[in-house]
């Protein structure tokens, strides 16, 4: 990894102008030789090894990762590990309450080039922005919405579905206490992230117990469940029903109904105590471009990129583009900060229709 | 009654051994989504060489499993005799502390793990992962060897000692073998405990450093193959034939029983 | 050696070589286990987790979780139930397993029972819960194995629902029960047996005046290995559960992956662990009367 110039010929050098520029390529290299560590889910994208392969062979960047199974985790390790991150996925939701926090660093966008591509309405979504200040760097969106068995659910348009006696016991919800509060609001026609009244969404959700046959917290078992037969209509995400379509030819379709649907945004970030801030920032400019997200793709099928341009350049029968349409996005009502104590509210209830469920 | 006996005994395996056998069975059907029709493949184990992230978390997993395995059985063992030769005050008290460690939930005790690990500078990483493990591993040794300490008889440490043993060689010649049942039971127990064993292992593990319960558990959020049972297919193999060599090199029925 | 039934205020504290005994496990105990609690203890008294830069007070609310949240009663319930359940039936199951184990196999074909017995154990716990999906699904194993035997029944499905949560639980927890039942019986002296034979016990009589007796303390160990972690269990509820797989881990579980309640998960957990002190406290203590001379 150091120069080949011996160490007289290095001291010829020193008079003339050569060293200077040695020294300069010497720095780069010793610079490119960095490690740095991402916290993220684990097979979301950044740790796609092909991926890894090409940014090190691109920057000489060495990419580790350590992953987080819930939010709350993501938010511990933060807390615990000071340092030893450099790079950190953050749902949109809950950004602003992290940097509020000084877990995370301001990002001067100009200091990432494909940044400019981003959908504006995305890039500077209120969630990650404090007046002309971003936080995170937004990289995915997707939706929570229905998802349904092809060919034998037609013309399912609105969440009462789930309550619809013709599919008793056939239907499968998301175990995530924000999601489904978040359908009772919008069948109920509320704010998601702010209803005002909790008692109709808990009506809305008991009314669905007769349908329900099983809360899922993971794609995988989703997949194997719905593939099994299990259920024909649930609550899913649309970025894994792109996924269950391409990869294993899944009969499933996803539908954004007349109530609308539920959207998040997910962000990349730096942590405040991050020893390779430079290079997590060259990481994450790479994760936006196209080059790394046409081809993550067409493999492994993802969500929808914050990317306009680079989502322009999906071929038009693409699952993620049919699904992830951007008018969608105007429809859409984002996941965004929720304080601890209504957060709590939600969960509160949530375990409370679990409950009602099982009995 | 004997034939009464063993049958009970077929059927029990039987049900024990009913979603191992699909667990193997598995391992060879070519749909990455667990589908039927069986369609015989053998992809899965193809995978294995080359996913160096199952073979170190499979590595690092039967290591700690070996390291926690010696340490709860030896220093369970110590207060499994303590506890159960002698009354004295606060025995009730220290063996009710004997189920915390099993009656909370091991997210409850991960979590703890990890910020007072994180506080007191102990950290993450495989020794604090060995730390965590054996702690949890001891309570089930003291439990196992408990009821086989309940039955021995007291004197005979005492018979061998009047004539004329020292007390340590007293323990190494007639209590050990006499408890070798109920230890030798408590290690396996230790080991699976440990193998098995993934809350704990998930908080402590560093970046990188992860054992195959954690990749799995991990894996089951974004989307686990059968690869998983191929490595569970090798693993259970290996540890058949280790079992069964052991069991042949050693007498293990006179090991484990008196008849 | 002081005689057992002395009364509590006379005996002796432990000798110098019983407390170098103890040493070694209850001080590892105490780092990685007694004092992460101890936090955790303190963490259940606070409004919130107590990082970043929100203030956190004390407050006992978390421990009225039970008034405040009634639904949380049904759901101990369930839990408690699962762990009745689940101990009885391996018991029920386990107990003759291992009187078969000790009494009517011999030299090495039980050294290599005993090892087919522990061996599931050492398969990962999650794929084996997923596999018992494969088998008790509508349309899985056990389903198309009775159609195929019994044309024209449809058990329908097992799966999603409690019984399914039971027989998972029973089968992780089964080894426990038979090796501690093992340990016990193997460690009864023959000889009473034979004089029980000899006296003329017919085999019921044998069971449960020498036997059964004789095996209590593997079948109490059992009992605690099994029935304390089932109330905390959260994977088989969740996996095998579906809809009705609602109990107090999963609850516990959801106050630390959804909401960052660690407080209230935390109250919940040390509820459930003083419910669980308590009764084995006063099973010791009727323990304690019975064994008095």
């Amino acid at each position: 990894m150091t120069g080949t110039v011996s160490r007289r010929g290095f001291n010829l050098c020193l008079g003339s102008g050569l060293t200077s520029a040695l020294a300069a390529g010497y720095s780069r290299r010793a610079h490119a030789a960095e490690t740095i560590t991402v916290l993220n889910w684990q097979g979301y994208g950044t740790d796609e090894p092909w991926a890894l392969k090409l940014f090190a062979e691109q920057t000489g960047i060495t990419v580790r990762h350590d992953y987080f199974n819930s939010e709350p985790e993501m938010q511990t390790k933060l807390r615990t590990n000071p340092g030893a991150y450099d790079v950190v996925l953050i749902n949109s939701a809950r950004t602003r309450s992290i940097a509020e926090e000084g877990l995370i660093d301001p990002i001067a966008l100009d200091a990432v080039p494909n940044a400019k591509d981003l959908v504006p309405s995305l890039r500077d979504h209120a969630n990650l922005t404090q007046g002309a200040t971003h936080f995170g760097v937004s990289w995915l969106w997707g939706m929570n919405s229905l998802a349904v068995r092809q060919g034998k659910v037609i013309g399912a348009d609105s969440f009462a579905v789930l309550s619809d006696p013709a599919w008793r016991n056939r239907a499968a919800l998301f175990d995530d206490a924000v999601t489904e509060i978040g359908v009772g609001a919008l069948l109920t026609g509320q704010d998601i992230n702010a209803p005002k009244d909790l008692n109709a969404i808990a009506a809305s959700l008991k009314a669905m117990k007769p349908n329900v046959k099983l809360v899922w917290s993971s794609e995988s078992e989703f997949d194997k469940a719905f593939a099994a037969g299990a259920f024909d209509v649930a609550i899913y995400w649309s970025g894994a029903s792109a996924r269950a379509q391409t990869r294993y030819h899944l009969p499933i379709e996803f539908i954004v109904p007349k109530e609308g649907a539920i959207g998040w945004l997910d962000t990349l970030c730096i942590p405040a105590a991050a020893k390779h801030k430079a290079a997590g920032l060259t990481f994450i400019n790479f994760l936006i471009g196209p080059q790394f997200y046409l081809q993550w793709a067409e493999s492994a099928g993802a969500a929808a990129s914050a990317n306009g341009a680079a989502m322009a350049q999906l071929p038009a029968d693409n699952a993620i583009r049919t699904i992830h349409k951007p008018e969608y996005l105007d429809k859409l009502q984002f996941m965004s900060m929720l304080p601890d104590d209504r957060r709590q509210a939600f969960v509160d209830l949530w375990s409370e229709v679990k409950a009602f469920y099982a009995t | 009654m004997t034939a009464l006996g063993r049958i009970w005994l077929a059927l029990l395996l039987g049900f024990l051994y009913l979603p191992v056998i699909v667990l193997v069975v598995m391992a060879f059907n070519a749909s990455p989504l667990y589908a039927l029709p069986f369609v015989f493949s053998l992809r899965w184990f193809a995978a294995l060489p080359t996913d160096e992230a199952i073979l170190a978390a499979t590595r690092n997993s039967v290591l700690i499993a070996v390291v926690t395995c010696v340490l709860a059985t030896s220093i369970g063992t110590l207060a499994a005799l303590a506890l159960s030769r002698n009354t004295f005050r606060g025995r009730t008290v220290l063996q009710l502390l004997l189920l915390p460690p099993i009656a909370i939930p091991w997210l409850i005790i991960g979590t703890a793990m990890l910020v007072f690990f994180y506080w007191s500078g102990i950290g993450r990483g495989l020794h604090s992962m060995i730390i965590g493990h054996v702690a949890l591993a001891i309570p089930y040794v003291v439990l196992v060897i408990g009821p086989g300490l309940h039955s021995l008889p007291e004197n005979v440490e005492d018979a061998a000692k009047s004539l004329g043993s020292t007390p340590l060689h007293a323990f190494f010649a007639v209590t050990l073998p006499l408890l070798a049942p109920s230890v030798a039971a408590a290690a396996l127990f230790a080991f699976a405990v440990s193998l098995d064993q993934f809350v704990i292992s998930y908080f402590l593990s560093e970046p990188g450093v992860t054992t195959l319960p954690v990749q799995i558990y991990g894996a089951i959020r974004s989307g686990f193959t059968p690869e998983i049972n191929a490595i569970s297919t090798v693993l259970l193999g290996a540890s058949l034939l280790l079992l069964l060599l052991f069991a042949r090199l050693a007498d293990f029925g006179g090991f484990i029983g008196r008849r | 050696m002081p005689p057992d039934g002395q009364t509590r205020s006379r005996l002796p504290p432990p000798s110098l070589a019983t407390a170098g005994l103890l040493a070694p496990a209850y001080l590892w105990m105490t780092i990685a286990v007694f004092l992460p609690l101890a936090a955790m203890l303190y963490f259940s008294l606070l409004t919130r987790a107590p990082f970043g830069n929100r203030p956190a007070a004390f407050t006992l609310e978390n421990y009225l979780a039970f008034v405040r949240r009634p639904y949380l009663l049904r759901v101990a319930w369930t839990s408690i139930s699962l762990g009745l359940w689940t101990t009885g039936l391996c018991a029920l199951l386990g107990w003759p397993a291992a009187l078969a184990l000790a009494r009517t196999v011999g030299g090495r074909a039980r050294g290599a029972l005993f090892l087919l017995i522990v061996l599931p154990f050492w398969t990962n716990g999650l794929v084996r819960i997923f596999s018992w999906t494969m088998v008790l699904s509508e349309g899985g194993l056990l389903d198309q194995a009775v159609r195929l035997a019994f044309p024209g029944l449809r058990p329908g499905e097992i799966l999603y629902s409690y019984p399914a949560i039971v027989i998972g639980l029973v089968h992780a927890y089964l080894p426990y029960m038979v090796l501690t039942s093992y340990v016990s019986i193997a460690s009864i002296n023959p000889a009473i047996i034979e004089a029980a034979q000899s006296l003329g016990a017919r085999v019921p009589v044998l069971f449960a005046t020498v036997l059964l007796p004789l095996s209590l303390p593997g079948l109490l160990s059992g009992a605690v290995l099994i029935f304390v972690p089932v109330l905390g269990s959260f994977m088989e509820p969740r996996i095998l559960g579906g809809r009705v797989g609602v109990t107090m881990g999963t609850v516990i579980e959801d106050q630390f992956t959804q909401a960052f309640n660690w407080p209230l998960g935390a109250a919940l957990s040390f509820t459930m662990l003083a419910l669980v002190l308590a009764m084995f406290a006063l099973l010791a203590a009727a323990m304690r009367l019975r064994t008095a001379p």
